[in-house]
């Protein structure tokens, strides 16, 4: 398990992290959302105790991440930085090897084997790295990450010019790796990636400025509107629609679909249903209208933005 | 220290060498001029020109500073004073292996981006640099060691008798098995103590040159005759030398700062 407490980073007069706790539980996936520049990185740095917080305090597993516990600890992270970092001279295997030597793993021939066919990079095990398209080299990489089954996955930016196949298998390992009990932090700036992985989503800019379900971060911009999918032409039910709902609420109809405002709230879904049956429409979909996860990114971006603008940044 | 560690960088160090065997040419030159230069003054130059060395008055008194038993002729003290001088250049080949190897060995990785994933392992910043050490120290030294033999070969074939065994002295014996892997090990260290410092390998090359410039002063000094460094001045060289090694080695752990490596540097 992941413990960050009131991480902070300054370097210089810039503080790239301010004061962010979360954590981060076994079996678990959480996706750090924010920009470029919002400490990402920063925050994945320290936790793989690569740079030590100005203030606040990383555990893993229980175990404070300090200067003198950070070897041992590190045995059981898996770290997949940015860039994947391969030895453009040494092969697949090569690599492997070598990385397998760094966790002083018993059996490392038996373990990259396996690791080698897992990731379907056996039949180019003896390929050097320079070879490697950028794909190639990121699921490398990937692969010497996991190698030493660790219990901890940090992973910055894990899908960047990944193709989509590369990308869903990618996502299916981590699935089986979430399973497997570890827990795991994905930095990612792919908001369809987060919320198809993540069963929390951590939205940083410098503090972190939500953490949640993706369901419920969205929930949070839930617009009060209720999308109804009729056959033929949804034009003809507005009226029926508007003897519900009053002529205050906004209401509009496409080529296929009502939207319409619920002033009162989702107690006048059945009632709308109802009259549309009793109209004889054939209701095709029924669904509260919520925003993806973009828009919610966007939205708390944005509230970010306009506090940190005002002063008021909290 | 972890030697499974040590060993796993070591092996990649190697494999990364035999794939980049470019990067030994400039040890290779260097070693290829420790033979050439001085076979070429001591035998080539007289054999051709007809002028034997002993002829010159000059340096038949220069060649008095060797302190060489009188038995030797005036042509063989020479060439005697000769190969001990030359023998100095086998001290700059692992100069030449620093520049070209250690001095890359950090910004280098840093430069490729391979760095950081390193850093993530459970590696100790001294077993990294032990192994970056050792890995341009092994193949530097490999090749100072073929060279050192064709040299002392060379003489016993070509050089005027008597002076091969003449050569087989304690001080040769210094000079190669503790001197020059002292001065191996201070340079390869002080390359990678200025490569984990700088933010380009140029700049630690750069920085790199300035360990020759000792070298270069006890050169000069004893081709001019000026001094003439006994047994015992070599072995207190040769324990100086390991005791600095020492503090760099000590030095490059402190300084070796992986916040500012990972943070500071693009």
């Amino acid at each position: 398990m992941i413990s960050a407490s009131h991480l902070t980073r300054r370097f210089g007069q810039r503080t790239a992290v301010n004061d962010v706790t979360f954590e981060v539980g076994r079996s678990e996936i959480v996706a750090l959302l924010g920009p470029n520049g919002a400490g990402k990185t920063t925050t994945m740095r320290m936790l793989a105790g690569l740079i030590a917080p100005t203030s606040g305090s990383i555990a893993i597993d229980g175990q404070a991440l300090t200067r003198a516990s950070g070897g041992t600890l590190r045995k059981r992270i898996g770290f997949l930085t940015e860039a994947p970092g391969l030895w453009d001279r040494l092969t697949i295997r090569e690599n492997l090897r070598v990385y397998a030597g760094l966790y002083g793993l018993g059996d490392a021939d038996r373990r990259i084997d396996r690791t080698l066919e897992l990731f379907a990079l056996h039949d180019r095990r003896a390929t050097l790295a320079a070879e490697l398209s950028k794909g190639m080299r990121q699921k490398v990489a990937l692969a010497r990450t996991l190698l030493h089954e660790p219990a901890v996955l940090l992973l910055d930016e894990p899908t960047s010019g990944l193709d989509p196949e590369v990308t869903r298998n990618f996502r299916m390992l981590l699935e089986a790796r979430r399973a497997a009990g570890c827990a795991i932090l994905v930095s990612t700036h792919n908001l369809d990636e987060a919320e198809r992985l993540a069963d929390r989503v951590a939205v940083l800019h410098e503090r972190l400025v939500a953490i949640d379900e993706p369901a419920a971060l969205r929930a949070r911009l839930t617009t009060g509107r209720l999308i109804v999918r009729v056959a033929g032409d949804p034009a003809a039910y507005v009226d029926v629609v508007r003897m519900i709902v009053g002529p205050a609420a906004a209401l509009s109809a496409d080529r296929t679909t009502l939207t319409v405002q619920l002033p009162g709230g989702d107690r006048q879904t059945p009632s709308i249903v109802n009259a549309l049956v009793a109209a004889g429409a054939e209701v095709v979909e029924v669904r509260p209208e919520m925003p993806a996860l973009e828009d919610v990114y966007m939205h708390l971006m944005e509230k970010r933005v306009g506090a940190a603008g005002s002063g008021l940044a909290d | 220290m972890d030697i499974t560690r040590v060993r796993a960088l070591l092996a990649k160090e190697f494999i990364d060498l035999v794939r980049n065997r470019s990067a030994l040419v400039p040890v290779a030159i260097v070693t290829v001029m420790s033979l050439v230069l001085p076979f070429g003054i001591a035998i080539a130059v007289p054999a051709f020109s007809g002028h034997p060395l002993g002829e010159d008055s000059d340096l038949v008194r220069v060649s008095q500073v060797a302190g060489v038993a009188g038995n030797l002729s005036n042509d063989a003290r020479i060439q005697l004073f000769l190969f001990q001088q030359f023998l100095m250049m086998f001290l700059i080949t692992p100069v030449t292996g620093a520049m070209a190897l250690a001095s890359h060995a950090v910004v280098g990785e840093k430069q490729a981006r391979t760095l950081e994933p390193l850093l993530a392992t459970p590696v100790s910043t001294f077993e990294l640099l032990t192994a970056k050490v050792l890995g341009a120290l092994v193949p530097t030294l490999a090749i100072s060691a073929i060279g050192l033999g064709l040299y002392l070969g060379g003489i016993a074939a070509f050089a005027a008798p008597g002076v091969a065994a003449a050569m087989a002295s304690v001080r040769t014996l210094l000079l190669t098995i503790l001197v020059a892997p002292a001065a191996a090990l201070v340079s390869l260290q002080a390359a990678i103590l200025i490569s984990s410092r700088v933010n380009d390998p140029r700049t630690a090359q750069q920085f790199g040159v300035l360990i020759i410039i000792p070298l270069a002063g006890l050169m000069v000094a004893e081709f001019s005759g000026s001094l003439w460094l006994s047994a015992t001045a070599l072995a207190l060289i040769g324990v100086a030398l390991l005791g600095v090694w020492c503090l760099l080695s000590l030095c490059s752990v402190a300084l070796f700062d992986r916040e500012t490596i990972l943070t500071r540097w693009r």
